[in-house]
């Protein structure tokens, strides 16, 4: 895979051939798929704008709730959230100040959405990233044993509790493993906390960085639980795909160990599949997890989200899902990328 | 198998000996001998700033950490002196001249008028400075400090209900260099009432110290945690365990939680919340067009009193409130406001009744059909009416479940609109397109603020910009008793003036108030040793959290944190290096063991 991109002739169909599959095709591959995200972007930019005007009830009437404002103060506030503009000059306005990454200000706190989005981004990128990251690795480890021991007892129980837990509400999950770890119950000590990312009177140095990982005990353990199992039955079928070939009963055949024929040829094909997974679930990741993040009252972009749900914060909303949005098609675009480079079926077609 | 059980095993011993050890150090040795007292919220604090702030919890903190022209009494709930030692109005009941207290702030520079005066021509005249109390000063012509100690306001209108201000006084030194309208008190201004802010951080908690200075006394209590839950099971969990002391404005199966626990005080006492329910009796608009499409039979009076007496209060209170809460034989003011509360009494007082229902009706002609279901006198519409109520709140649907039930007896059919909270607020606020609708209003010690949500003036703009009306009423004899009580200054008077605009309420049923919600509450009482509720001194009455006074969380006592928890804490601090040690080990040790299993298999077969 040597291709001569520096080369400005290319001499004969081999070399163009060449070229195609190698970094020049990848360019192209990745211009093109980074030309259709733009256009998703531009689109959810619209979808936005327009769903959240499609909710119904005007914001302005329910923000003042139970706040007894003259006409004129309601309509200061109507001003000061640009709604007393005809629709196409909201939409205008809206697109230009996304553009400059300028999400508007919120409702409830008075502060540019960016900026509540950015003090809770933090926060929410460690829970749910560790979450992934341990997610994953369970999954794709269980899964993988799963697989070779096919109809095992290892593969139906590990099966049969990913199956569960995924399967049950995270919300639900979440309020008893507060119940019973958390606050404790019979002979059981409450062990972690239950709300929140640090403690109140939180310590300096290393021993901040121990409290922050024992708030994160419950709430991780909450998202892996109910998560893990897709990677678990992704990587079990996908494998047990790969049992079947040729390529791994000629591997057999050579006389290899069975942990090598597993590791070294069955496995890395079988990951495949799970890339893609990987790489959506990265994205949102950003968005966090609102239940779980709700039920342990984890500062993050979930929380946030639900409070501008509650509020209704429009604006906060808005900002949210537009956040979550672009992060999801960017990694669904590099998971396209990833894939171009790592599967050379792909590349072919 | 067997060897992934002890891999396992190994890593939850290592993560017990880390958990263990954190509780523990969760107490800060430096806090040993200090009153702690730990707040749960289940509302975030929005901002630190009180231009903006508008949440509940932040007017709580306010009360916490400000002081006021006036506060409400802790016994009696009339206003007395805060900020101003005295004061005194004019003839025409127009100016009002208050007496500054000498007081310091936090920051050691004296309290003064001009920090008054500032304050409110700020919200005056600075449109970003209006989102916390705007509506509070919009009858203010103007306010000066004549000197230090003397404040003038003067008012566009007579305004009885002055010393019910909820305005902040905020010190002009430091305010005046911010703008207000994105400042976010991150660096804690100083402040005058009995806590000072100190920390904070967004969405998790605050921390209040003890003001030395402040006027009544140094608070008992060292140090107030405001800490935020967004998920009440979760708090009330919370307290059981002991990460926090107190929680208030609970809902009934969340209270019903802290039962059984003896560590645990289940404080129940009259709330200051009215549940009502809203009848269109023919909305309009502020210039007196008709708006929405509320049933024409709701338009007469009679039909809206049988639906009254087709409603067994007592019912709802035990079945829907879980008996938490009191039959409402009033109107929009609840009980605990003795001096406002009016009860119907006599001829007037509507009891469950539905052969009286019935009669109503039958006798205002309007006739069952064969089906059961009455029609308008003209026999052209049956009485069908809808019933309004928010998707998520489960009670509404038992509540309308009850309703529904009785007034099929009354030959009167009920279906029930499920709308989204949004959805709701405009369709019975502004639009509105409802027949009957479920709402409330949390009072204040004066009822000023939910008196005006029933004025003419309240009702949409043609322009359909909702005025926060709770009713649409708009009564010539309702609009004359608001004005003489804003004018009359006599405490007692006026009172007699609000009963009557309450009776005027309860008489022509634009509003059926069908219960009074109880406070809920639960604290420690292994850890908060006294507080006393406002208002005090009323046995089984009194709120501790969630009222309009800063009075129990400067009074109350708390025991310290104990010493020795401080020696175990460096025991713990111990127990966390040995936990995580050991979990390295173990891991390590795993992997080691792991990969040297590996090695010796492939050099062996490979």
């Amino acid at each position: 895979m040597t291709a001569p991109i520096d080369t400005p002739i290319e001499t004969g169909p081999a070399a163009v051939e060449e070229t195609a599959a190698g970094p020049r095709g990848l360019l192209r591959y990745a211009v093109t798929k980074l030309g259709g995200a733009l256009l998703s972007i531009g689109m959810v930019i619209v979808a936005t704008f327009f769903v959240f005007r499609l909710i119904p009830g005007d914001p302005v009437i329910a923000y003042t709730r139970d706040v007894p404002l003259s006409p004129d103060q309601i309509a200061l506030l109507r001003k000061q959230m640009g709604l007393d503009q005809p629709l196409p000059q909201q939409f205008l306005d809206f697109v230009v100040k996304t553009l400059q990454f300028d999400l508007g200000t919120s409702y409830e706190y008075r502060r540019p959405v960016a900026e509540l989005i950015g003090e809770r981004f933090g926060p929410t990128l460690l829970l749910t990233g560790v979450g992934l990251v341990i997610a994953v690795s369970l999954g794709l480890w269980q899964g993988t044993r799963a697989a070779w021991n096919h109809g095992g007892r290892f593969d139906r129980l590990s099966t049969g509790v990913s199956l569960v837990l995924w399967s049950v509400p995270t919300f639900w999950l979440g309020l008893l493993l507060l119940m019973v770890f958390g606050a404790g119950i019979g002979p059981i000590p409450g062990m972690f906390p239950t709300r929140g990312m640090e403690s109140v009177d939180a310590p300096d140095g290393f021993a901040y960085v121990l409290d922050v990982a024992h708030h994160m005990v419950l709430p991780c353990l909450t998202l892996v639980a109910v998560v893990y199992a897709q990677y678990l039955l992704v990587m079990r079928s996908s494998l047990l795909d790969e049992i079947g070939q040729d390529y791994v009963t000629t591997a057999r055949a050579k006389g290899l160990r069975d942990d090598l024929v597993r590791r070294r040829h069955a496995v890395p094909n079988a990951l495949l599949p799970t890339v893609t997974l990987v790489f959506i679930h990265i994205g949102f990741v950003v968005g966090g997890a609102v239940s779980v993040e709700t039920v342990y009252s984890w500062p993050g972009l979930g929380l946030l989200f639900y409070e501008a749900i509650k509020g209704p914060d429009f604006a906060v909303m808005q900002g949210t899902f537009l956040v979550v949005c672009v992060a999801v098609i960017v990694m669904n675009t590099l998971a396209d990328v990833a894939y171009h480079i790592l599967d050379p079926r792909v590349r072919s077609t | 198998m067997t060897k992934w059980l002890a891999r396992l095993s190994a890593l939850g011993v290592a993560f017990l000996l880390v958990g263990q050890g954190q509780t523990a150090l969760a107490q800060n040795p430096q806090q040993a001998g200090k009153k702690i007292v730990r707040i749960g919220s289940i509302q975030s604090v929005d901002s630190l700033n009180p231009f903006k702030a508008v949440r509940l919890i932040s007017g709580q903190i306010q009360r916490w950490t400000y002081m006021f022209l006036t506060t409400p009494d802790p016994k009696t709930l009339e206003p007395s002196p805060d900020l101003a030692e005295s004061w005194s109005t004019s003839e025409d009941g127009l100016t009002w001249t208050f007496k500054i207290r000498e007081a310091k702030w936090s920051d050691g520079k004296p309290v003064t008028a001009h920090d008054a005066a500032w304050t409110f021509n700020k919200i005056m005249t600075d449109d970003a400075a209006k989102a916390g109390n705007g509506p509070a000063v919009e009858n203010f012509e103007s306010v000066t400090a004549t000197d230090d100690r003397t404040l003038v306001i003067k008012t566009k209108a007579p305004q009885a209900s002055m010393l019910d201000n909820p305005i902040p006084i905020v010190p002009k030194h430091v305010w005046e260099t911010k703008d207000v309208g994105t400042y976010e008190a991150e660096d804690n201004p100083p402040t005058n009432g009995p806590y000072i802010p100190f920390e904070q951080k967004k969405d998790q908690y605050v921390k209040l110290k003890a003001n030395p200075n402040y006027w009544r006394g140094e608070p008992n209590v060292h140090e107030l945690q405001v800490i935020f839950y967004e998920n009440p099971e979760a708090a009330v969990a919370g307290l059981k365990k002991g990460d926090i002391d107190l929680i208030g404005r609970l809902a009934a199966p969340q209270w019903e939680a802290g039962a059984g626990d003896p560590n645990i005080v289940q404080w129940n006492t009259p709330g200051r919340r009215a549940a009502y329910l809203q009848i269109n009796h023919g909305a309009t608009t502020s210039d007196d067009k008709p708006v929405g499409d509320g049933h024409p039979a709701l338009k007469d009076v009679k039909v809206r009193q049988a639906l009254h007496y087709a409603i067994d209060k007592q019912k709802l209170v035990e079945e829907v409130q879980n008996g938490l809460a009191v039959a409402a034989n009033g109107s929009i003011v609840p009980p605990m406001y003795k001096d406002f509360f009016w009860e119907a009494t006599g001829e007037e007082k509507v009891t469950f009744d539905l052969a009286k229902a019935n009669q109503i009706l039958d006798e205002a002609g309007y006739k069952k059909g064969p089906d059961g279901v009455r029609t308008m006198p003209d026999g052209k519409r049956k009485l069908e009416f809808r019933f309004s109520i928010h998707t998520d709140t489960p009670t509404e649907d038992k509540l309308a479940q009850f309703l529904t039930g009785w007034f099929k007896e009354i030959g009167i059919t009920l279906t029930t609109r499920k709308l989204d909270s949004n959805k709701f607020t405009e369709e019975t606020g502004s639009t509105a397109l409802f027949d009957i609708a479920i709402s409330g209003w949390s009072v204040n010690p004066d009822p000023e603020e939910v008196l005006a949500t029933h004025l003419c003036s309240r009702r949409p703009t043609p322009t359909g910009e909702g005025g926060g009306t709770e009713s649409f009423w708009c009564n010539k004899e309702y609009e004359d008793l608001y004005q003489q009580q804003l004018k009359e200054l006599d405490r007692a008077k006026r009172a007699e003036l609000i009963k009557q605009m309450q009776r005027n309420l309860y008489v022509n049923a634009p509003v059926i108030a069908i219960y009074y919600p109880n406070n809920l509450e639960l604290y420690r009482k292994d850890r908060i040793t006294s507080i006393t509720p406002v208002p005090e001194g009323r046995p089984g009455e009194g709120i501790l959290y969630g009222g309009v006074s800063g009075w129990p969380m400067y009074s109350m006592d708390a025991k310290p944190v104990e010493a020795a928890s401080s020696a175990a804490g460096g025991g713990a601090n111990t127990g966390v290096i040995i936990g995580v040690i050991a979990a390295v080990v173990v891991l390590a040790g795993g992997g080691l063991l792991l990969a040297r299993r590996r090695k010796t298999a492939a050099e062996d077969r490979e």
